[in-house]
């Protein structure tokens, strides 16, 4: 796989049993990038283990006096340059592309993986492991794997040359080869506890930087009110732990930097000892000393890869336990259903509250409770989190159809939609039936302003469908995020379209206008509004009173606020005391009150 | 394949307008300055360590040429024993003092680091409320995390790391001048390919590095977003939509990495061959000295080894340079909010008195635009002032002129006749609060989250004040009562929680006038019910100007003021209005049916 042709068409079905096996899944799907680096790592590291060699041959040269062997040592000297620079240069092509295409694949599963989870990641856990998995998880991984290769080269360089050295100068080269493996082996025990500093290190920097842009993210509300210097005193304790943490990693790994110099540097010396008395007896020439003790030097450099490698499974191995786990998260109830997929059409019907809203229709239902409002928004678009009685479109239970036919004949827009950061272009460029212009959407949900400001806030976008909206539209106000997501929901044009409190944020003067757009722009078409204004309220053919689980009042505004005190208590908001007040005297005072209102109104 | 074009989008360009300013360059020098003298100790500190380290590291070659020496020219007496001696007392000191290079790098890159993000934050908190208002936390929020990260790798590694590697190298370079002036002529062979190899490439790796950087993180943000609006994903059908954007960004992205490894493909050569001309020209050069007899055996075996040891300290300079070219924007980034004027105000202002008065106020935020036009206001204080008008007529910014966040620019508005925007922020907040749908709650305790509104108070005031606003009975429910961690991360609280905390803090900060800006639009209207008759209790006695979108809000105001297109355009209470049968009077009526 080369660079320039990723993304993968298709990232393939992973084997997320367990972290090794989705490690050993990505390395064999890369087999072809691991055996190139493989080759190019061979060549690299026999190449730069063949530059002792070349030393010792120019010393001895020189030193009898041969001043063709020291032109024959150049020679080789440029081959091995050679080797080494096309070598190294191809090695980290071919260990960089690894690691980019294991962390491509990576990335890839995981977007699948999130919108095939789509809802069922509301719950934090897995959300959280998502984000963590990508952000930080995916980059160990991909080191993790791609090192393989590049670590298989360095060990056999360092047989190759330590055989090598056994072969040309047998007394000297047996040191080597007892000290060597000591050598490579001697900080692996320490690699742990460092990585395990470094953890904590990290972990403490997140939290650190978390003090600091929590304190960033609520600043307005500090300079309103006071307290910078109880923020600031807590952030510079944090600080000053990643300070602390971070020094105490060091340490550790400044010990072994430090067991990294004696260690080689001991068997140097034994090499020394060793060599020079051989070379008194004649039994070493000082060519192979200067040999032997320059490859000793040299063969640090491959040694290091012993650790890297020690210190990447280390690491990669929590990754690839959480990617895995993330990767066979699953939706809890089924989304294929057990009907054919079509888009019914007809009266929208919900047999556990009782609610109908009549196809063609604008309803609009009141509801004491919040989060029971919630639910039964949720359950109007089928395939609810928590399964039960399926709601009916045109006799059809929705609960039965593909998840896909569902959402696309019924939108429920949340209390909390989120706009997606983008263009405004591509924030409304949703599927849709197409009828609904996008400049018509924006006019009914009264988004004027919101294009002014959009367009003032963006970097030389005249037009405002150019313009950027930030993450969650941040840089938006509330009112005005919920008008761009009613615009967005009206451009999809759904068969049913279900808003809850859509217009919350919204002031008195432009909910007044929206509920008219909203009117003309869904005529003909079933809506379904969740609402406590009077204005929207007021604008519905149809006005649904749930209480306690049931459809327990129908009419228009006018009638229920009148003859339906609950309904009054919800819509106008008296106190509870209130309306406690209102229901011992509705009877009595039922012919007062209404005096009262027409009075008022 | 002859080399590879910068891709045509570039991740790292900003989207957005810059709204706080990035540093000149005179005032990133003169923070590094100050930055450096600040920790001269420490600096010269590792640089003798690592002198002794480099020193204790050419004694091995040093000694090795020695013995060669000897060895060649058949000498009888070895001095073995001593050599060895000398050889494990070199390499005893170098480990020791590498471990302290190591150590005293990573202390002195720690301590800037901690001194760079902590001098921001207290910066930050710094900052004139206007000019957060203006500029939004989000500039300000990508600062303190992007850029404090970019840094916190130059700090942490590179700058001790380039410390450590030019002593290093020019120490090497140095050992080989003293042991064989000749050899040292021959490596400067190398200096002209290195040079125009590091020419081309740091001419345009660090902008690449950038780029590959930002381009990495939109792909992990690209899937962040489809999780964090799964809802919306799911309801909208954009699941294949959000696939293909994840797959755009990694195509964007790897398009830069491709980039860079060209950039590396070019450089690994060129430093290779520097390698290799230096250890050629020092073997055949010196070889062919020694044949002459200019130079030792001896002399040469050190230079050579001494001439491969230079391969780790140009290494290491090349590998951590461009970390410091790209830190270097961050770091214009950082210290570019020190060049905001902190407002100190005029310290001897003091209001007389709770009257807030505006005098024909003019105040636009862009030069020739106006968006309040000739406001007159008396708020008497004790009323309770409504402001209504459609999005956009400006009520908005009335208030935050009335809380004193802006100077108006034209007109005066003052409290007890002393001039708001003339006076110290932490004054005015004594006085005046704003409430905005803004309710952030702060990761920490819940007291934590309390007593930053009066830093003394006791856990009896604390949960006075909770009582005060109907939160002391989820609060006390808490396994933790105060110590409970909210916020992201810890407990989360539902909005109307939030909400029941900021109104807290306001008991807690007593002010005696106060700016609500929809400060329960965010609430389901149907939640607010409870919270309305506590906040109702919490204003009582004091001068509240609301920002009403709901009507009933109006309908229970002294005084509601209709904003419209910059103006006032009906003034009075709610039965004159209605009375009046105007704008407000339509509206009424529409809204109460």
């Amino acid at each position: 796989m080369q660079i320039q042709d990723l993304p993968y068409p298709d990232p393939g079905v992973p084997d997320a049993r367990s972290g090794p096996r989705f490690l050993w899944w990505l390395w064999l799907n890369q087999l072809g990038g691991q055996l190139k680096s493989l080759a190019w790592g061979l060549l690299h590291f026999v190449s730069v283990s063949a530059l002792p060699f070349c030393v010792g041959l120019a010393v001895q040269a020189v030193v009898d006096r041969s001043g063709t062997r020291l032109a024959l040592t150049g020679a080789l000297l440029l081959l091995c340059g050679t080797g080494i620079a096309l070598g190294e240069t191809f090695l980290h092509r071919a260990a960089v592309t690894n690691w980019i295409t294991a962390a491509t694949r990576v990335q890839q599963l995981l977007a699948r993986k999130a919108a095939q989870l789509g809802s069922a990641l509301t719950m934090r856990v897995a959300a959280g492991e998502v984000v963590a998995v990508s952000t930080g998880d995916v980059e160990r991984i991909g080191w993790f794997v791609e090192a393989v290769s590049r670590f298989t080269a360095a060990a056999l360089t360092v047989v190759v040359v330590g055989a090598g050295l056994l072969v040309y100068q047998p007394a000297l080269g047996v040191v080597v080869a007892v000290g060597l493996p000591v050598v490579a082996l001697a900080v692996l025990p320490l690699l742990p506890r460092a990585t395990r500093r470094a953890d904590v290190q990290r972990e403490k920097a997140g939290r650190a930087t978390e003090l600091a842009s929590d304190t960033v993210a609520g600043l307005r509300v500090l300079r309103g009110i006071g307290g910078e210097e109880l923020f600031l005193d807590r952030y510079r304790r944090a600080s000053q732990e990643v300070r602390h943490a971070a020094v105490r990693s060091a340490r550790m790994w400044s010990l072994i930097s430090a067991l990294q110099v004696l260690l080689p540097g001991l068997l140097l010396i034994a090499v020394v000892w060793h060599g020079v008395q051989l070379a008194r007896q004649g039994r070493v020439t000082v060519g192979e000393l200067v040999t032997v003790y320059s490859a000793v030097m040299i063969l640090n450099y491959p040694l290091r890869h012993f650790e890297e490698i020690a210190m990447a499974y280390s690491f990669s191995r929590p990754s690839a336990r959480r990617t895995a786990g993330v990767l066979s998260l699953e939706r809890s109830t089924a989304t294929e259903g057990n009907r054919a997929p079509e888009v019914p059409d007809g009266d929208l019907y919900d047999p556990g509250t009782g609610l109908l809203a009549p196809a063609g229709r604008l309803t609009a239902v009141v509801c004491g409770d919040p989060d029971a409002a919630g639910r039964l928004a949720e359950r109007l678009g089928g395939h609810p989190a928590e399964p039960g009685r399926s709601v009916l479109l045109g006799g059809v239970p929705l609960d039965e159809l593909p998840l896909d036919s569902a959402r696309t004949a019924v939108l429920v827009q949340d209390k909390d939609p989120v706009l997606l950061s983008g263009t405004l272009r591509e924030l409304l460029d949703v599927p849709a039936s197409g009828t609904v212009r996008a400049a018509d959407a924006l006019d009914a949900a009264q988004c004027g302003d919101v294009l002014d400001a959009l367009v003032q806030g963006s970097l030389g976008a005249a037009d405002p469908m150019d313009a950027r909206i930030t993450e969650r539209g941040r840089s938006l106000s509330g009112g005005q995020r919920q008008r761009l997501a009613l615009a967005r929901s009206l451009i999809t044009d759904p068969e049913v379209l279900v808003l809850d409190e859509p217009t919350s944020a919204v002031d008195s003067h432009t909910e007044a206008r929206i509920a008219d757009g909203l009117r003309r722009l869904r005529s003909g078409r079933t809506t379904v509004v969740f609402t406590s204004s009077p204005l929207l309220l007021d604008r519905a053919d149809r006005v649904a009173l749930v209480a306690e689980g049931k459809v327990v009042a129908v009419g228009v505004h006018r009638e229920l606020i009148v003859s339906e005190p609950r309904y009054r208590a919800v819509v106008t908001r008296e106190t509870d005391d209130e309306l406690a007040a209102a229901d011992e005297a509705a009877l009595v005072g039922a012919r007062q009150e209404l005096e009262e209102i027409e009075e008022s109104a | 394949m002859i080399g590879v074009a910068p891709p045509v989008y570039d991740p790292a360009a900003p989207t957005t307008a810059t709204t706080l300013p990035v540093g000149a360059a005179t005032t990133v020098r003169a923070y590094v300055a100050e930055l450096f003298r600040r920790h001269r100790r420490a600096f010269l500190l590792l640089v003798a360590v690592n002198t002794v380290a480099v020193v204790a590291s050419m004694v091995g070659p040093y000694l090795l040429g020695g013995l060669v020496e000897r060895v060649s020219d058949g000498a009888r007496e070895l001095h073995l024993g001593l050599t060895a001696g000398l050889f494990v007392l070199a390499l005893a000191v170098q480990a020791v003092f590498v471990r302290q290079v190591r150590l005293r790098g990573a202390m002195l890159g720690e301590r800037m680091l901690a001194d760079l993000r902590e001098d921001f934050l207290v910066r930050s908190v710094g900052l004139p409320p206007g000019v957060l208002e203006r500029a939004g936390t989000g500039d300000l929020l990508s600062r303190i995390t992007t850029d404090i990260d970019r840094l916190a790798n130059a700090m942490r590694e590179a700058v001790p790391q380039l410390a450590i590697g030019g002593v290093w190298a020019l120490l090497l370079l140095g050992g080989l001048v003293v042991t064989a002036p000749p050899l040292a002529a021959a490596v400067l062979l190398a200096v002209p390919v290195l040079v125009a190899g590091c020419r081309w490439y740091f001419k345009r790796a660090p902008s690449g590095y950038r780029s590959e950087a930002a381009g990495y993180a939109a792909v992990s943000s690209a899937l962040a977003e489809t999780v964090d609006a799964s809802r919306t994903v799911e309801a909208h059908r954009l699941g294949p939509r959000r696939v293909a954007l994840s797959e755009r960004r990694i195509k964007e992205w790897t398009a830069w990495e491709r980039y860079t490894l060209w950039l590396r493909s070019v450089l690994f050569p060129v430093i290779n061959a520097v390698h290799v001309i230096v250890l050629g020209s020092v073997l055949l050069a010196g070889g062919a000295f020694v044949l002459r007899g200019w130079i030792g055996v001896g002399q040469l075996t050190t230079g050579a080894l001494v001439a491969q040891m230079l391969v780790d300290p140009v290494n290491l300079i090349l590998r951590w340079y461009d970390e410091v070219q790209v830190a270097q924007v961050s770091l214009a980034r950082l210290v570019g909010v020190r060049d905001i004027e902190p407002d100190a105000g005029d310290a001897s202002l003091a209001p007389d008195g709770r009257d807030v008065h505006a005098d024909r106020v003019h105040f636009g935020y862009r030069e020739g635009v106006d968006v309040l036009r000739n406001v007159s206001l008396e708020v008497a204080p004790g009323t309770r002032l409504a402001l209504v008008g459609p999005s956009g007529a400006g009520k908005s910014t009335l208030g935050r002129l009335l809380a004193g966040i802006y100077a108006p620019r034209d007109g005066r508005i003052t409290l007890g006749g002393a001039e708001l925007s003339r006076m110290p922020a932490e004054r005015v907040r004594s006085h005046v609060a704003l409430v905005n749908q803004e309710h952030h709650v702060f990761v920490g305790s819940l007291r934590d989250n309390l007593l930053l509104a009066r830093s003394g108070a006791t856990d009896a005031e604390l949960w006075a004040a909770l009582g005060a606003v109907d939160a002391d009975a989820w609060a006390r429910a808490l396994d933790d009562d105060l110590d409970t961690e909210v916020g992201s991360g810890g407990l989360a609280l539902t909005p109307a929680q939030a909400q029941q905390i900021a109104l807290a803090r306001l008991v807690l900060a007593d002010p005696h006038t106060l700016v609500l800006d929809e400060a329960t639009s965010l609430l389901d209207p149907r939640a607010a019910r409870h919270l309305e008759r506590s906040l109702a209790r919490v204003l009582d006695g004091r001068t509240v100007v609301a920002i009403a979108h709901r009507l009933h809000t109006a309908h229970d105001a002294d005084v509601i003021a209709v904003v419209d297109d910059g103006r006032i355009s009906e003034l009075g209470s709610h039965d004159e209005l209605v009375t009046a049968d105007g704008a407000y009077a339509a509206l009424w009526r529409s809204w109460h049916g």
